[in-house]
Formats: structure tokens, C-alpha cells, sequence
């Protein structure tokens, strides 16, 4: 047993240092033999246990005689542990790479690739505040939601990508470029929602629809503008007169839009909607109808719509 | 003047540090150290004449012939023999199987051979028996492994060779050889000592001795690997038949014939280890510089003061007589059910002490006695109290775990 745990043990240490990696050589020797039913007569396992009980031994008798009265049961033990944890070391690389998350889809807690938790923070509309927060665990879904009141660009493939972001969040301004070369690279089509997680962002909803309503393709861009300009920029209305300004957009046009009470009806019922996915925060981006929380790498969404997932 | 500290400065390899631990070598039963002067005599083999000897006639050859010839002869005198008896083998595993493969054997002769023997000396007799329908006889030594003359006188009668080891390797007891070949003699058998384990600890004289034939090994000596020397009487070794030809063992050839050479170059075929040789020479000239009184002296010390401080050690059962002046500089031991392997692992890896484990290379006595294996402690000159002290420390503790 103490074999095919120094294989493990020794084969990752092995990749940082040439001590060990003769340890591993020998320890693979050992198994191989073992699996092909003959005697391991590198006298591996006497070398490895010999080291241990020094080790203990130097410090503690009785633990060196524990150790040795009970070599073979701490070997089983420490072999569950390792083969336990090799397979979560596994999974939550597995897990990092596909989802960018240890533990899975839109989990939080630790994970050692991503410390920080980056790919999962989130700017969590119920307090209304940017900032990272814990992970909710409502099932997020797109079941039930009429996608058809928001701007789409529908080229008519069978993959959609659906992203409910806020002009104002960080995390939406992370995962957003990503998104559009997803949707460009992939021809996806592609549907917008504006979720204004701060309320001094929620003017933007109107004028974002006006924009599409007004002046319709000409939204996308001025939308890309949205968010990558500096924040500040979109807190006040004055300076967002500018902008459409700049875009040449009619601004008297714009505001009669904004003040219709069509425009407010559609709004409203616009974040109706979204609420009916159960979403707890911006980013959420659905492909497929598959929901991805946070700011996930991009290879997490291409792999989405390649599907090259095992489990 | 026999000065410890300065004799242990010309080992190289004690005067060294594994992990931040000196290094306590205590298996020189089966290697002993190498001495600055051995390595710096072959490495002027190397660096200053490193041709053949004995056929080319340049500067070169001449050297080298010249430094052979005087190998040969401060060898000879080593063991009180003519230098023309002085026969150069790998090993005395070779010399043994030299005199298996060259005796003039057949069906019926019986060999005796002691209930001790290394590999070496049992397994080429083995082989006759199947090859040649030879007798072999084994004769077994008293519960503590001394020799009994007495069954001897008995058991030497109608044996054709007495093949023996002079100092054994298993537990380090020492036959009476010299009684031992004069009864065999007045039987008229031959008699071999494979010396290989007492040459480096004892004076060998084979003209008081008087015996036929006498192997032994340079790497147990202070010498080189690889090299070994077969003594025989000259008129025994005249009459052998060579057991490996070719390349320096014959006068002439033709393409009918060939004409050998006398002994000793007819057993000496192919080009030799002559860096070896010259190495073995320097092994001879340090070991009789030191003095085997001293190094008995030192020896007796060690295994002494080692065997009172093991027998306080509960459950551990030497090999062996019980007194330490009988078994040379060896301490076999072990602890029954359990594998003396890991003894000396952990010894090696807690405080970097070097024994052997095992059946060392004696498997027929194990066997026998249904022993599973031992650690050898085996001491020479170079090892001092303090380090056996080491030694005692860590076995205490690595049996008490145990």
C-alpha cells in the first residue's frame, strides 16, 4: 500500500525535485510489479517505512511504535486520504477549467486556483450595492422569462447567449467583453438585459430602450460605449446627455421616449421578467439557457457551446 | 605507534558528512575502505603508465611489467609464499572456481566442506557434483560454530579435498587451519582456505600453515575491487590444468597446437587488472605498515566492547560464540521474526551506521537452522568506540519500537 501512496505522493513532488522523482521511479517500479504479481524486490517499501520511523522516532518513541505496530492500517488510512483528495484535486481542476470555478458551476468557497474567488463575484441586487458577496444557491433558470421584450440580435443559430448585467458593475464590465467576442466569434445570437443593480443607474434602463426603440442597431454600440466608459460618467444625467450627444443621437427624442409611459410600462415589466429568473446578481449570463454566475473565464463559456464536458 | 586519528585521516570516505552525520562504516567483512595510498597507486597507474605488461617493450610496458612484477613479489611475501605461487584472479570467489574447474576430479571423490561456507566455496562443488558425480560432504561445526578437531579426524578420512573457510564470514569464528591440514595432509587430501575474510585480520604464513591451496580477495584487504590472488604449492599448481586460456597463458601457438606458459601466467588469461594489482600491493604495504598486532588489538577491542554492550540489549541473540575473542571482528545477530533488513535500514538512515543484513551470502546456514536473516556488524582498525557507541545508542532505540 505504502507503494502506490509514495507513487502519488512522490510523482507530484517529483515535478519540482530530482530526489524525489527517483523515489517515484522506484515506487512505480514497485506497483507495476505488484500489479503484475511479481515481488517487489526493491525493498521500496522497508526504505520508506525505515524513514518514517526515524523521523518519529527522533521525537517520539511511542509514535514510532504506534507507526510501526500499525504501519499497514495508517498506510490504508493515509491512501484513502490520498486517493480522497487527488480525486477532489481532480475535480476541482476539472471543475476551475470548465466552470472557472473548484467547486463547481457557480459555487463559491475556496478554491486554490482562483484564491479570490474572481470568477464568481457577483454585484448582488438585493442590496442594491457593487461589491463582492457570498454565493445564493437559487436555481437560476430561464424558464418562464419572455426574452422577446428585450434587445436581440437574432441571426438564427441554434446557440443564444443572454447576459443580464449592469452598466455600473465591475463584474458585468469583466465578463461583458468576453461575451461579445463570444457572440462574434461563435455567431451566437444574442440577447441584452439591463439589470440596474444601483439605483442611480436605473435611468439607464429607459434610455437604453429608447436608444434600441429610436435608432435600433445603433443601440449595440452605444451600449459597448456603456460599458467601458468610466462609471463616472453614466452616474449623472447631464453627462449622459453628452454621450448622446456625441453619438448623435436627438436628445429631445430620446427624453419624450423616456418619459412615454409605454417606456416605463415595458421597463417595468422588463425587470419583472428578469426577477422571474431567480438571478441574485450581475453578471448572470445564460447560454442556452444554461446560467453562469460571475465573471467566469472565457473558456468557460466557449466550452459551453463546444460541450467538450465529461462530467 | 598505532595513532587512530591519524591512520582514519587516510579514509576518504570516513572523513565525510551525510546528512550533517559522520559516516560509520561497519561493514568491512564485506569491503573494507579504501586508503588514500591504494587510490593514489592506481590513479598513478592511470595517469603516469597506463599500458600492458609483460608484451609491449616501450617505456610505457616496461613500467608496467616492472610495477607487476613487484606486486607480485611484495604479495608473495605478504603470505610468506614464492612470488612464481602467486596466481592473480578477480576475486577468491574466482580462485575458488579456478581450483573446482582445474583439480583433476572424478566420480567418487569426495570434498568436505564446513557447514559454514560462502557461496563461493559451495556452489562450485555443488555444480561437480551434478557435472562429475563428485561427493560432497558437509562437516558441521559445534551449537556455537567453533570447529570440533575431534569429528574432524573422523570425518577427513577417504576425502579427496578439504575446502574450507578460514575465518567465516557468517559469525567470524576461525578454524584451527593449521591442525586442520596436518591431519587432512596425513590423510592425504588436499586442503583450500578460502581466506578471504581472515587475510585482512590475521598473518598469514602458508609455509607454516602448509597448506596446498589458499584464495583470497583484495576489496576485504584495503584493496581494489576486482582483484584476488590463489596461492598454490608449486608443484600442486604445475600439475593444474588451466580452467580460462587464451592471451598470456601460453608460450606459442599454431594452428595445431600451443605451448602454456608455467604458472603462474598458464591461469592468468586475458589482459589483467593491472591498476589492481598495483592498488593491492599498496593495500599490503599499508596493512603490514599498520601491523596486524595492532589491528588484532584494536579489532578485539571493538567487538568486545560491543558484544558486552548488544547482549544487554533484551530479545537479540548473537551468532556465534558467546566470547568475542573467537569471532574475529564479526558480530552477527538477530531478533527472532524479524526482518534484520529494516535493523539496518533504520540505522542507516537515524545515525548513517553501515552494517549488512541479510544471509550474507552463507543461505545453506540460514536454511538450515531456519533463521530468516541477520545483521552483520563487522569491524576493522579503522572504527572506534565512540562510534560503536552510536551504533549501541540507535539499536536500543530502533528495538524498542520494533
Amino acid at each position: 500500500m505504502i507503494c502506490i501512496i509514495s507513487l502519488i505522493v512522490f510523482s507530484l513532488l517529483g515535478l519540482f525535485s530530482a530526489t524525489h522523482r527517483a523515489l517515484a521511479k522506484e515506487a512505480f517500479d514497485c506497483v507495476s510489479r505488484r500489479f503484475t504479481f511479481r515481488p517487489c524486490n526493491t525493498r521500496f517499501k522497508e526504505k520508506i517505512k525505515s524513514k518514517i520511523l526515524v523521523y518519529l522516532m527522533n521525537r517520539s518513541t511511542f509514535l514510532a511504535r504506534l507507526a510501526n505496530k500499525h504501519f499497514e492500517l495508517f498506510s490504508w488510512i493515509f491512501f484513502i486520504f490520498v486517493i480522497t483528495s487527488t480525486f477532489y484535486v481532480i475535480k476541482g481542476g476539472y471543475n476551475y477549467y470548465f466552470y472557472g470555478s473548484c467547486n463547481g458551476l457557480n459555487q463559491s468557497g475556496f478554491c486554490a486556483f482562483d484564491p479570490k474567488g474572481e470568477n464568481n463575484k457577483i454585484t448582488d441586487i438585493n442590496q442594491g450595492q457593487c461589491g463582492a458577496v457570498e454565493k445564493k444557491e437559487e436555481n437560476v433558470t430561464l424558464s418562464g422569462m419572455d426574452l422577446s421584450i428585450f434587445p436581440a440580435k437574432n441571426i438564427g443559430s441554434k446557440d443564444t447567449v443572454v447576459l443580464i448585467g449592469c452598466y455600473e458593475c465591475d463584474y458585468t464590465r469583466k465578463a461583458y467583453a468576453d461575451i461579445q467576442k463570444l457572440v462574434r466569434n461563435q455567431k451566437t445570437n444574442y440577447i441584452f438585459a439591463h439589470y440596474p443593480a444601483k439605483e442611480q443607474t436605473n435611468y439607464l434602463s429607459e434610455i437604453g430602450y429608447c436608444v434600441k426603440k429610436e435608432y435600433g442597431e445603433r443601440f449595440w454600440s452605444f451600449n459597448d460605449y456603456l460599458f467601458t466608459v468610466d462609471k463616472v460618467e453614466i452616474y449623472e444625467q447631464d453627462y449622459m446627455e453628452k454621450i448622446l450627444n456625441n453619438f448623435g443621437f436627438d436628445i429631445a427624442r430620446i427624453n419624450e421616449c423616456v418619459k412615454s409611459p409605454d417606456t416605463v410600462n415595458i421597463v417595468s415589466r422588463q425587470l419583472k421578467e428578469m426577477k422571474k429568473t431567480h438571478l441574485y446578481g450581475t453578471p448572470t449570463v445564460f447560454i442556452n439557457g444554461k446560467a453562469f454566475v460571475g465573471p467566469k473565464p472565457y473558456r468557460v463559456y466557449l466550452h459551453e457551446l463546444k460541450k467538450f464536458i465529461l462530467f | 605507534m598505532f595513532n587512530l586519528e591519524t591512520i582514519r585521516q587516510d579514509f576518504p570516505s570516513i572523513n565525510k558528512k551525510i546528512n550533517g552525520k559522520e559516516v560509520i562504516y561497519f561493514d568491512s567483512a564485506c569491503m573494507t575502505l579504501k586508503p588514500r595510498q591504494v587510490i593514489e597507486a592506481m590513479d598513478t597507474y592511470y595517469n603516469q603508465h597506463p599500458a600492458c605488461a609483460g608484451r609491449s617493450v616501450h617505456k610505457f610496458g616496461e613500467a608496467v611489467t616492472k610495477k607487476i612484477k613487484e606486486s607480485r613479489k611484495n604479495i608473495a611475501s605478504f603470505i610468506n609464499a614464492n612470488e612464481k605461487e602467486i596466481v592473480f584472479t578477480r576475486n577468491a570467489t574466482e580462485g575458488l572456481n579456478l581450483l573446482a574447474n582445474s583439480l583433476d576430479l572424478c566420480s567418487g571423490d569426495v570434498i568436505l566442506t564446513t557447514d559454514k561456507e560462502h557461496n563461493s566455496n559451495l556452489v562450485p562443488w555443488q555444480l561437480l557434483v551434478k557435472r562429475k558425480g563428485i561427493k560432497h560432504k558437509i562437516f558441521r561445526s559445534n551449537s556455537d560454530g567453533t570447529f570440533n578437531l575431534d569429528n574432524f579426524r573422523e570425518a577427513v578420512r577417504g576425502v579427496k579435498i578439504v575446502s574450507m573457510v578460514h575465518t567465516s564470514n557468517l559469525d567470524g569464528v576461525t578454524i584451527p587451519a593449521k591442525e586442520i591440514i596436518k591431519i587432512a595432509n596425513e590423510q592425504g587430501a588436499l586442503v583450500i582456505l578460502d581466506a578471504a575474510q581472515s587475510v585482512a585480520h590475521t598473518k598469514i604464513d602458508v609455509r607454516d600453515l602448509n597448506v596446498d591451496f589458499l584464495v583470497f580477495s583484495g576489496h576485504k584487504m584495503l584493496g581494489p575491487t576486482g582483484t584476488g590472488v590463489l596461492y598454490g604449492r608449486y608443484e600442486l599448481l604445475e600439475k593444474l590444468a588451466p580452467f580460462m586460456v587464451g592471451g598470456s597463458t601460453v608460450e606459442y601457438t599454431t594452428y595445431d597446437d600451443y605451448r602454456l606458459l608455467p604458472a603462474p601466467e598458464k591461469f592468468e588469461a586475458g589482459l589483467q587488472d593491472y591498476a589492481g594489482i598495483i592498488g593491492l600491493d599498496a593495500a599490503v604495504k599499508y596493512l603490514d605498515n599498520i601491523g596486524f598486532e595492532n589491528i588484532n588489538e584494536q579489532e578485539k577491542k571493538l567487538n568486545k566492547y560491543a558484544t558486552d554492550e548488544i547482549t544487554k540489549i533484551p530479545n537479540i541473540k548473537i551468532i556465534g560464540p558467546a566470547d568475542s575473542g573467537l569471532r574475529s571482528s564479526i558480530i552477527s545477530f538477530y531478533i527472532e521474526g524479524l526482518d534484520m533488513h529494516k535493523i539496518a535500514l533504520m540505522l542507516d538512515n537515524s545515525v548513517n551506521v553501515m552494517v549488512r543484513s541479510g544471509r550474507h551470502c552463507v543461505h545453506s546456514w540460514f536454511d538450515d537452522k531456519d533463521i530468516y536473516n541477520s545483521a552483520r556488524v563487522s569491524f576493522y582498525f579503522y572504527n572506534t568506540i565512540e562510534e560503536v557507541n552510536i551504533f549501541i545508542d540507535a539499536l536500543k532505540k530502533i528495538t524498542a519500537i520494533l
